[in-house]
C-alpha cells in the first residue's frame, strides 16, 4: 500500500474534533441529553484505537504467529460479550456458547480466506488475519446477536407452543425446529441485506480503506467480494452454531423445554 | 383400541409418592395413586392447589421434585419421552393452536417421528361433528374460531392419537352446555368403546359428579407449610 496515502497530523486529528462537537451541539440544541455519551464515546474512539494501534504495531514488528493468540482471544471475547449483551434476553452459559461458536467459524472463515483465496506468505500475516478477523467477528456478532434474541424471545413468549408439540408426542428436535430455523433466518438477514445493496448504497468500510490507502479499485473491489462471502459463511455457520447451542441447553434429555432459564436482560 | 390396554392387566398409570413444587413451593406430597383402564378420575383441590402443575408433571413437561409416573409399570423414559407423551396426552386448559387450518393442526401429530399412523382424515371429521363444529370448519384458520370451538378441537387432537390416557384440564370451561354435554358424551363413549382413561381438572362439580367414577381430593396430599 504505498503511494497515494495522506499522513495525518495531531492537528488533523483536532479539526476532526470539531465533528464530534457539531454532534455535541445538535444534542445540546435540541436538549438530547445525549452530550455526557456522546463525549465518553468520542474519549472511547480515540482510546480504543490508539491502544489498537500500538498492539497491531507491535504484532507486525516481532512476526511471530503466537503474538497473534492474545490479540485474537481478546477480539473473540469481547465480540461474543457484545453479541450475548444486544439481546434482550439470555440464557446461563450464553457467552460460553457464542465464544466457542465464534472462535470456531471466525477462524474458519479467517483460514479459509488467508490460506485458500489470499494465499497470504507467511501464513499468519498479521496485516491480514487481524482485519479480516475483525471483520467477520463484527458482522458475525450483529447477527449472532439478532439469532439468539428471537430465539430466546421465542422460547419464552410462545412456550406453551412448543410445550403443546411436546404433550403430543413430539420430539425435542421436532418441538424446536421452527424456532430455531426462524432464529437463524434472522440473524442471516443483516448480511443478505448488506448485499444486496453494497456498492449502490454505500462502499464498505475496507474497500474505502483501500481505496483511500491509493490501490486500484477493481483491486478493492475483488478484495471486498471476498470480504463479502466471507462474512456470509461466516456468519450463517455463526448463527446455526449459536442456535444449535442454545437447544442443548434449553431442552434437557427428558425432552422438556426448561424456559426458566431464560431471563431478561437489565437495561440500564 | 389403545395401544397395549388389554394386554396389560395393572392400572394403565400409576403414581408413586408424587412431590410438586411450583415457584420454589412445595405443593403436593406422597400422591400415590393408579388409574385404571376405562376410568375417568377427577383430581379436585382449591385454586393453586397445584392441579394443572400435577397434569403437567403426569405429562413430564415438568418434573415431579420426587416420586415416579408409571405407563403400564414402565417409566417414561423406559419408553421414550415423546412415546409415552403420546401415549397420555396432556390437554391444556387455554387451547393451543397453530396459525394454520383446523386441519393441518389436528394432522400435525401426525408428522412427528413416533407418530402412531398416518392421519385419520375420516375419524378426524367425523369426531370435529360430533362435538359440534362443522365440516366446513375444516379448512378454516384454527384462530378464528371462537375459544370454545378451540377448546374441541384441542380435544379432538389429543382423541385422534389414540391415547391411554388423557388428562383433561378444564376441558369445557369455554362451552355453553349443549357443547359440554356433547365433549362428555365423546369423552365416556371413547372410555367405554375404547378403553380410555382420563384425568379430569374440573371446578364444575356437577360434572365430575355425573361424569367421574373417582375422586382425588388433593388437600389430603398437601405437602407441610413450613
Amino acid at each position: 500500500m504505498d503511494g497515494g496515502t495522506i499522513e495525518l497530523g495531531m492537528a488533523d486529528l483536532l479539526i476532526a474534533t470539531l465533528l464530534v462537537a457539531v454532534a455535541g451541539g445538535v444534542s445540546l440544541a435540541l436538549r438530547l441529553g445525549l452530550e455526557r455519551r456522546l463525549a465518553l464515546a468520542a474519549v472511547r474512539t480515540v482510546v480504543q484505537l490508539y491502544i489498537i494501534g500500538f498492539v497491531l504495531k507491535w504484532v507486525f514488528q516481532v512476526d511471530t504467529p503466537w503474538a497473534l493468540v492474545p490479540v485474537i482471544a481478546v477480539m473473540i471475547l469481547v465480540a461474543a460479550r457484545e453479541a450475548v449483551n444486544r439481546a434482550a434476553r439470555r440464557y446461563p452459559r450464553a457467552m460460553l456458547d457464542t465464544f466457542v461458536t465464534l472462535v470456531l467459524c471466525g477462524l474458519l472463515s479467517t483460514l479459509m480466506v488467508t490460506q485458500a483465496v489470499i494465499r497470504v506468505d507467511p501464513w499468519y500475516k498479521p496485516q491480514y488475519v487481524i482485519p479480516l478477523l475483525g471483520m467477520i467477528l463484527g458482522n458475525g456478532l450483529t447477527g449472532i446477536s439478532l439469532c439468539i434474541d428471537i430465539l430466546l424471545e421465542r422460547f419464552s413468549e410462545h412456550q406453551t407452543l412448543v410445550e403443546m408439540e411436546l404433550a403430543h408426542g413430539a420430539t425435542r428436535w421436532e418441538a424446536a425446529r421452527g424456532v430455531l430455523r426462524e432464529a437463524v433466518r434472522r440473524g442471516m438477514i443483516p448480511i443478505i441485506n448488506s448485499m444486496m445493496v453494497v456498492g449502490l448504497v454505500s462502499l464498505p468500510g475496507m474497500m474505502t480503506g483501500q481505496i483511500l490507502a491509493g490501490n486500484p479499485p477493481m483491486q478493492a473491489v475483488k478484495y471486498q467480494i471476498v470480504v463479502m462471502f466471507m462474512i456470509a459463511a461466516a456468519t450463517s455457520l455463526g448463527c446455526i452454531g449459536t442456535a444449535l447451542l442454545a437447544y442443548r441447553r434449553l431442552f434437557n434429555a427428558d425432552h422438556q423445554l426448561q424456559s426458566e432459564l431464560i431471563t431478561k436482560m437489565k437495561r440500564p | 383400541m389403545p395401544r397395549n390396554a388389554k394386554s396389560h392387566n395393572g392400572p394403565v398409570l400409576s403414581l408413586r409418592e408424587i412431590a410438586i413444587a411450583a415457584g420454589g413451593k412445595r405443593l403436593i406430597d406422597g400422591l400415590t395413586l393408579d388409574l385404571h383402564s376405562a376410568e375417568l378420575l377427577s383430581v379436585c383441590g382449591p385454586s393453586g392447589c397445584g392441579k394443572s402443575t400435577l397434569l403437567r408433571a403426569i405429562a413430564g413437561l415438568v418434573s415431579p421434585t420426587e416420586g415416579l409416573v408409571l405407563l403400564q409399570g414402565s417409566e417414561p423414559r423406559a419408553i421414550g419421552w415423546p412415546v409415552f407423551r403420546r401415549r397420555v396426552v396432556l390437554v391444556s386448559q387455554r387451547p393451543v393452536l397453530f396459525d394454520d387450518t383446523v386441519r393441518e393442526n389436528l394432522a400435525r401429530p401426525f408428522t412427528y417421528r413416533y407418530a402412531p399412523s398416518q392421519f385419520p382424515d375420516t375419524a378426524a371429521l367425523a369426531l370435529l361433528e360430533r362435538l359440534g363444529i362443522e365440516p366446513e370448519r375444516w379448512k378454516q384458520n384454527a384462530l378464528s374460531l371462537s375459544t370454545g370451538q378451540q377448546q374441541r378441537v384441542c380435544v379432538v387432537r389429543a382423541l385422534l392419537l389414540r391415547p391411554d390416557v388423557l388428562l383433561l384440564d378444564e376441558p369445557s370451561s369455554a362451552l355453553d352446555e349443549q357443547s359440554a354435554a356433547a365433549l362428555e358424551d365423546t369423552i365416556s363413549r371413547w372410555v367405554r368403546e375404547e378403553g380410555g382413561s382420563a384425568i379430569l381438572v374440573s371446578h364444575d362439580r356437577y360434572q365430575v359428579a355425573r361424569w367421574c367414577d373417582r375422586e382425588v381430593d388433593l388437600r389430603d396430599f398437601r405437602a407441610e407449610q413450613n
